[in-house]
């Protein structure tokens, strides 16, 4: 992966020299500092049991993010795209790609428009993170559903998708069917079976990995292509609609001399994002899946979990600001597998936000989140098993950029 | 409506005048008329033109805006003058065509300015005219000639939720509607004209659309449409915060 790490950066260098002509590249960038206060238990991030990214040893001042996110032009309808990203913690990249794709966009010639992605990128499914960077711009932290996704799952692959639209028919919308196959996110599910949900604002980048299980996230295990499909419906610009499954097609007796194991996970998804007036933002969204390893060569037991996820979000903003509530419910299932206490969480949190534009480039965002959560498994780390946790943040933002 | 009587507007200008003016709004939704006046042939009618007022109010009586109205002489001795090198500006702002609706004759050229920070990539493949217009910062590109009658509807490649109309008509007047659903027509010759009403908003069906009004040699003549459906929604965008959101 260091190989792949040097190549990419390589790729960002060139990309740099190619953007001479003035909007060739378009760059996004922003600084995010932090000030933290935790109850939390020391967080998984470091190591521990806890389901929130901050805790007690790792207060008061710290980076949230900074990123650069740059699109560069190379033909019409040809673009590349990168998002790198720094997080201040320990892990062994401090700077890294979290997405790194070309795009391919054909003017319509008709109502049905094709694009083609390939590289690594998220999946088309959470409705908060829809800024440059994937940053989300409801709350400082996602739901525990998008956190997830965020952090085990990105598409090494290829997307296809056709979408009508809907403006040349009268409809102030469109519709879009989406395709896409992949590798690389075999060891996706092992995190959730490890600890279940958690809240943080702390996606995986591409080649980095933290000094927790399992230390890196991408890897092709079992040489078989995963998969998912979905559907978007877009309303007016004010209803937008997601439907997605996925099935990453793991062999879960794929076993590597490393010690590698290739997880199968499966979920379905549906989300909505409603703005019906000015100033008010609803979003739901909810994931229903399952995943599962073994038996393989050292460990004769098959593990299979089910897991469902789901949150609501009310957001209001006016002027400058910007009030958001969120809550999440979020369970695990252990259905066989490993002796020992049931990896059956059963969790909630409540978030509420507060963002504030000081100018065109300045942002305030404060945060509380506070975490219920039961994991029996947390007793081998002489934990209780259930938990409550809380987190406050307030972060000043800075961003520049623009044109993307 | 009521008819009004007012004084008749003398024309100064050059008899043969084919005057297009276009105006386009800095502000989403602020409207302006775009008139297009002919010669008449009749030099009788020169110093006696009509007016034609329209006015558009939907089932409830409240006004439309941004409705292309356009008015076509049924005489057809008044025919109207070869095509007019005219132009127009259908601008990008904050991610959305201004103004959404664009009425022109037909050979109007529109140029496409850009106002936006981030690229556009325009494009219609309405067969009234099809034409794919990149619009990168930092580069100019010439307008684009709309030569043939018929709706144009415009998108951006890279910004799907963008959507613009462009009307365009042999018709010699016409317009679109402002704030209070009115648009006024000026220097009409006297006699019948077929007038045609369209907007993306407007779900009646198109016969309902057309209708003919007599206009008097002298003083406004009102024509008040009272839609029979309800409008279609069409929200605005919502406003975004910087380049950073989408």
């Amino acid at each position: 992966m260091r190989a792949w790490h040097a190549a990419a950066c390589a790729i960002i260098c060139l990309w740099a020299g190619l953007a001479g002509a003035e909007d060739r590249l378009a760059v996004v960038g922003a600084l995010d500092l932090r000030w933290v206060h935790s109850t939390a238990q020391t967080s998984y991030l470091n190591g521990g049991v806890g389901a929130l990214r901050f805790d007690p040893d790792h207060e008061d001042l710290r980076l949230g993010r900074a990123f650069l996110a740059a699109r560069v032009r190379l033909m019409d309808v040809v673009t590349l795209h990168a998002v790198a990203n720094a997080y201040g913690d320990h892990d062994r990249n401090p700077v890294d790609l979290s997405e790194l794709w070309a795009e391919v966009r054909p003017f319509p010639t008709q109502a049905l428009r094709w694009r083609v992605r390939v590289g690594a990128f998220h999946m088309p499914v959470s409705l908060e993170n829809r800024a440059s960077g994937w940053s989300d711009v409801y709350t400082i932290t996602p739901s525990a559903l998008n956190t997830w996704l965020g952090e085990e799952f990105r598409t090494i692959g290829a997307e296809l998708e056709a979408r009508w639209l809907g403006a040349s028919s009268g409809y102030l919308g469109d519709v879009a069917l989406i395709a896409a196959a992949y590798g690389w996110n075999d060891p996706a599910g092992a995190l959730i079976a490890d600890g279940g949900f958690r809240l943080t604002d702390r996606p995986s980048t591409l080649f980095g990995g933290l000094s927790r299980p399992p230390t890196t996230f991408y890897h092709e295990i079992d040489r078989q292509p995963g998969y998912y499909a979905g559907l978007i419906w877009r309303h007016h610009d004010r209803l937008e609609f997601r439907a997605l499954r996925y099935d990453n097609r793991a062999n879960p007796r794929t076993e590597t001399d490393a010690g590698g194991y290739a997880w199968r996970t499966r979920f379905s998804s549906l989300g909505v994002r409603l703005e019906p007036a000015a100033h008010w933002t609803f979003i739901a969204q909810y994931l229903d899946g399952d995943t599962a390893v073994g038996p393989t060569d050292t460990t004769p037991d098959e593990f299979r979990m089910s897991y469902r996820a789901a949150f609501g979000l009310t957001s209001l903003d006016w002027g400058r600001e910007r009030l958001t509530a969120r809550f999440d419910d979020f369970h695990t299932h252990q259905l066989s597998g490993f002796e020992g206490p049931p990896s059956d969480e059963s969790g909630h949190a409540w978030t509420v936000g507060w963002t504030h534009e000081l100018g065109a480039q300045w942002q305030l965002a404060a945060e509380w989140i506070r975490v219920s959560s039961r994991f029996p498994p947390r007793v081998t780390y002489d934990k209780p098993p259930g938990l409550l946790e809380s987190q406050t943040q307030l972060a000043i933002r800075y961003r520049f950029g623009g044109g993307l | 409506m009521a008819h009004r009587k007012s004084p008749v507007r003398m024309r100064s200008g050059h008899p043969a005048r084919l005057a297009t003016r276009f105006a386009v709004t800095a502000r989403l939704f602020a409207k302006r008329v775009t008139v297009a006046s002919v010669a008449s042939l009749a030099s009788a009618t020169l110093c006696h033109a009509g007016e034609l007022a329209v006015s558009i109010v939907d089932r409830a009586g409240r006004p439309v805006t941004d409705v292309v109205v356009t008015a076509a002489p049924l005489d057809q001795r008044v025919s109207r003058a070869a095509s007019a090198a005219s132009t127009a500006v259908m601008d990008q702002r904050s991610l959305a065509f201004v103004p959404r609706v664009l009425v022109v004759a037909t050979g109007t050229s529109v140029a496409f300015p850009n106002s936006d920070s981030v690229s556009h990539q325009v494009y219609s493949f309405s067969p009234a005219k099809k034409f794919q217009l990149p619009l990168y910062k930092g580069e100019r590109h010439p307008p684009v000639t709309f030569d043939r009658e018929g709706l144009v509807v415009l998108g951006c490649n890279i910004h799907d939720e963008m959507a613009g109309y462009i009307y365009v008509t042999d018709a010699p007047y016409f317009g679109t509607t402002d704030a209070a659903g009115m648009l006024r027509l000026t220097d009409l010759r006297a006699g019948d004209y077929r007038l045609t009403l369209w907007s993306p908003v407007v779900a009646d069906p198109p016969a309902t659309l057309t209708r003919t009004v007599q206009v008097a040699a002298q003083g406004v003549t009102a024509s008040r449409v009272q839609l029979a459906r309800e409008l279609r929604a069409r929200p605005e965008p919502r406003p975004r915060r910087g380049d950073w959101e989408y």
